[in-house]
């Protein structure tokens, strides 16, 4: 028989930080191989299972930045430091850091969905020569909404950063959506720029097209989805999206593909 | 002209407001029916009546405009119905043997309807060969769920199929749509727990709505069929009201039985000075009290564990008089 | 190999078969219908071969056998997962010819689509395979046009007839059992049908295009979204896990997965409330199209069988063939 890969393992929670009211993130006990934009599902005392995206890979530790929303993962802030969770995974396909080394490297990321990217964020804020240019927008809904500012901060040495509220900015941050400060960027060569955008659909939408306007080609944009998934392995189908299954042959996509996954 | 009202009354004719002219009342027990009798109706009707039919609120036929003279003959004509219909009989050719026990009638039950929870025609024949021919005036009808379409609540006798419904938790999904139905159309008694549903026993009517809307079979009716007997329901001109619950989750068997013994807690008690000899159950035992009424109500009647009898029972409805 | 037996030898080899196979076949269950007074025709264990329904389709498929309705995965402690045990028998499964071709399907998603299915393979492994013939198409039944009305990669094929049974048999396990009776060597071919009275056409052009058709909002209104079409498909393998606790810490309990269905609320709920295709217009849309189109899309062949099970249960009488003909005049309206 093969591995039973409904059984999860223990992880220790080493480090538990505190983004917002709602937001943290657990720092969690990992040996193996894992990708920006590749999630595990953490069993949820109380609840069950939730996929949860990587936001950061440490020496024997991955980083797990949950939001409480709904029920589904109220009870996971219950959780300490040097307690553990039951994991499995890490499941999808994840960034593949190799397509944007050597690029002018764009990542556009909402709420959220910075989780998934931060690590790609980390990667080339580590190896700044890597990347011929990289620039980060992220959007929140306000100031108290913004998560990793420890990291925004630190990021901010090397790189460009624009950071976005909906409403009431302070000096760290502008006024407006993400896709407003698209059209500002300034690149050298539009055909080595390659764009990651991950958040809700609506402003992954309006992001794209203005890439497009920006003449970044379709082939160069990569999106990260998220839909409910059971199993994480392909076998429970409530993330089927036309012949594409998110949890396996995704949740990042290159837009070409991305652009024709319509529930 | 001589004829004797007392007699034809007793043969399911009657008096009408037609001087010279009766109309004879046709039992069809459960209101369902072969059609071909309606062909036999029909010549009936051309032969000695009017050529109009009444379908009668109990859901039998009446036959108006027949001539006095005729009630003989059209007795004659009435035999293969009644024998069709199985109606018991005294002496064969003369017609119906009694009138005050009325046509059981019933809704259309589990011959046609989704909702039913048993055949009520069959009921209703079964409970017509106990009690007829009786000449007491008794009004029973079966009605297949607590929609109560044959609206049991007017009756003296009311029956409402009932299922216990039985739930295979390993067959159930939590798709929540026994829920949904059971709040929404019923009483509310399901609630999920633990992805799994409760049912609360005490305040389920067993309806079965919960059996109709499971996509999986995790719900499935009791093998056994149970009834919920409502009593003394009447309509007319002193204190018409609904009739009230007295057994639920009770067996077709002591619901008989219980109803053959009113007709001798009847017998024992009428009042025979009452207009036409004819005093109304309800009346009877608004007179002499429920508990007398349940003594021999309950007489030798065996219920098993389930059967839940209200210990006293209180109508109330529009007092008149 | 085929022979014939007795139908007392055959039901000693199943009494013999039985203490190492549970044996599954469709059955009559008394007064289980929806309605009062009707039966229900599913699976079950049988004991005998008499007690097996060949004369009509089952309301539900063979598929709960190898993926039980509710499924406890494991059980958990704060210091250990138990996983749960697996039957101490293997399975034998009566079924017919849609219902095995049903089982590729089956096998795709749990053995092969990314990752195996653990729980799936081990009851799978263990099971046989008797074919049933039919001797005539049944009520929805569109097999022929699915090209699921033959098969030969059956265990056994058994055949009652009167108190005979006709066996082709290609299994040696059984040939070992079934030979322990007096046989009588004869040609046995299965009964296939040849035609239905329900055909359907999948049109070559069919593209996700589709999903902007006007038909779609017919079944908006329509569709219940009760989930039955998908309850008894014997294709249809969704399911969606459970955590019950026994304790208030929710640190000891069991997991389990219970079937979901694509129709049914809920299924594309996300953390924080957000969902899919709430239009059950749309939710018929995304079945249609993975029954007849992106599966195949994906596996190189469709998924759906022809059984018609669907269009046998559903209580608003809707018809997945007759929606499956309505495709092509619906590629052509967005065309």
């Amino acid at each position: 028989m093969g591995k039973n890969e409904y059984i999860p393992f223990k992880s220790e929670i080493k480090e538990v930080i505190k983004h917002t009211d709602i937001e943290y993130t657990f720092r969690m006990t990992y040996e193996g191989d894992v990708k920006p934009g590749q999630f595990f599902e953490v069993s949820i005392p109380k609840y069950g299972e939730a996929p949860i995206s990587v936001s950061g890979i440490g020496d024997g530790t991955v980083d797990l930045t949950i939001r409480r929303v709904g029920k589904v993962t109220n009870e996971i802030f219950e959780h300490y430091v040097g307690d553990t969770m039951l994991l499995r995974g890490p499941y999808g396909n994840g960034f593949d850091l190799d397509l944007y080394k050597g690029k002018e490297i764009i990542v556009i990321a909402g709420g959220t969905g910075l989780s998934p990217v931060k690590g790609i964020v980390d990667y080339f804020h580590a190896n700044p020569d890597e990347a011929n240019s990289f620039t980060l927008i992220a959007g929140f809904k306000s100031v108290n909404d913004i998560i990793f500012k420890d990291d925004i901060e630190r990021w901010k040495e090397n790189m460009n950063v624009v950071i976005t509220v909906d409403k009431d900015a302070d000096k760290t941050c502008k006024l407006g959506l993400v896709t407003a400060h698209i059209p500002d960027l300034v690149i050298k060569n539009i055909e080595n720029t390659v764009a990651i955008v991950v958040g809700p659909q609506i402003m992954m939408d309006c992001s794209v097209e203005e890439l497009f306007q920006l003449g970044v080609i379709e082939e160069n944009i990569w999106i990260s989805q998220e839909r409910k998934m059971c199993c994480g392995i392909g076998k429970c189908g409530h993330c089927k999206i036309d012949d594409v299954y998110i949890c396996l042959d995704g949740p990042v996509f290159n837009y070409t593909k991305g652009k024709l996954l319509r529930d | 002209m001589s004829v004797n009202t007392n007699k034809l009354k007793k043969n399911a004719f009657r008096v009408t407001n037609k001087r010279g002219l009766t109309a004879s009342r046709v039992r069809v027990p459960g209101g369902y029916l072969k059609a071909e009798y309606l062909g036999q109706l029909q010549e009936i009707a051309d032969k000695y009546g009017n050529g109009l039919l009444h379908i009668t609120s109990r859901q039998g036929f009446e036959i108006p405009g027949i001539r006095y003279e005729d009630m003989d003959k059209v007795n004659l004509l009435l035999e293969p119905i009644i024998e069709g219909l199985e109606i018991n009989q005294d002496i064969p050719g003369t017609g119906y043997t009694a009138a005050g026990t009325r046509n059981i009638s019933a809704c259309i039950g589990n011959n046609v309807c989704p909702y039913a929870n048993y055949n009520t025609a069959e009921a209703a024949k079964r409970m017509e060969k106990t009690i007829f021919p009786n000449d007491l005036h008794f009004k029973v009808a079966f009605t297949g769920c607590a929609n109560d379409c044959i609206k049991a609540r007017t009756q003296d006798f009311g029956i409402i199929g009932m299922t216990e419904p039985q739930y295979d938790k390993d067959r159930c999904v939590s798709c929540g749509a026994c829920v949904k139905a059971c709040t929404r159309k019923a009483t509310g008694v399901l609630s999920e727990v633990n992805y799994k549903i409760e049912r609360n026993p005490d305040k389920c009517i067993g309806c079965g709505e919960c059996v109709l809307a499971c996509p999986t079979g995790a719900w499935t009716r009791s093998k056994k069929k149970y009834y919920r007997l409502v009593i003394m329901g009447r309509t007319g001109k002193k204190n018409p009201r609904l009739a009230e619950d007295f057994l639920i989750w009770a067996d077709e068997e002591s619901i008989i039985k219980i109803v053959q013994n009113t007709y001798k807690f009847v017998e024992n008690y009428i009042d025979r000075s009452a207009p036409g000899g004819k005093e109304h159950i309800g009346y009877i035992i608004d007179r002499v009290g429920f508990m007398e009424y349940k003594k021999w109500a309950l007489d030798g009647v065996e219920f098993d564990d389930k059967a839940i009898v209200i210990n006293n029972v209180y109508w109330g409805g529009v007092h008149y008089k | 190999m085929g022979y014939k037996i007795s139908l007392d030898d055959m039901n000693l080899a199943l009494e013999e078969l039985s203490k190492d196979y549970m044996i599954y076949a469709p059955k009559v269950f008394e007064g289980e219908g929806k309605f009062s007074d009707t039966d229900l025709i599913r699976y079950g264990e049988v004991e005998g071969l008499e007690e097996i329904v060949f004369d009509e389709k089952s309301d539900y498929s063979f598929k709960e056998a190898l993926t039980p309705i509710s499924e406890v995965l494991f059980y958990f402690t704060e210091d250990e997962i138990k996983e749960a045990d697996k039957p101490d028998r293997g399975a034998l499964i009566f079924l017919r010819s849609c219902d095995l071709h049903s089982l590729k399907r089956l096998d795709e998603i749990y053995l092969n689509n990314g990752y195996e299915d653990y729980y799936y393979k081990r009851l799978r492994e263990n099971t046989k395979f008797i074919l049933m013939g039919c001797q005539k198409s049944f009520e929805n039944c569109f097999c022929v046009s699915m090209g699921t009305n033959k098969i030969d990669s059956y265990d056994s094929y058994i055949k009652l007839e009167g108190d005979t049974v006709y066996i082709d048999n290609k299994c040696e396990d059984l040939d070992k059992v079934f030979r322990k009776a007096d046989i009588q060597e004869v040609d046995v071919k299965p009964d296939f049908v040849e035609e239905n009275d329900i055909k359907v056409s999948i049109p070559d052009n069919l593209s996700l295009d589709v999903m902007d058709a006007k038909m779609w909002e017919e079944y908006a209104s329509r569709c219940i979204a009760c989930g039955r079409c998908n309850f008894v498909c014997p294709t249809c393998t969704c399911f969606t896990m459970q955590d019950v606790y026994y304790t208030d810490n929710g640190k000891v309990g069991e997991r389990r997965r219970v079937w979901a269905s694509c129709h049914v609320d809920g299924y594309t709920d996300m953390a924080g409330g957000h969902s899919y295709r709430k239009d059950n217009g749309q939710r018929m849309r995304f079945k249609t199209l993975h029954k007849v189109y992106d599966y195949n899309k994906r596996f190189g062949y469709h998924m759906c069988t022809g059984c018609g099970r669907c269009d046998d249960i559903c209580p608003e009488y809707i018809s997945f063939s007759n929606c499956v003909n309505r495709l092509e005049d619906a590629m052509k309206e967005v065309e």
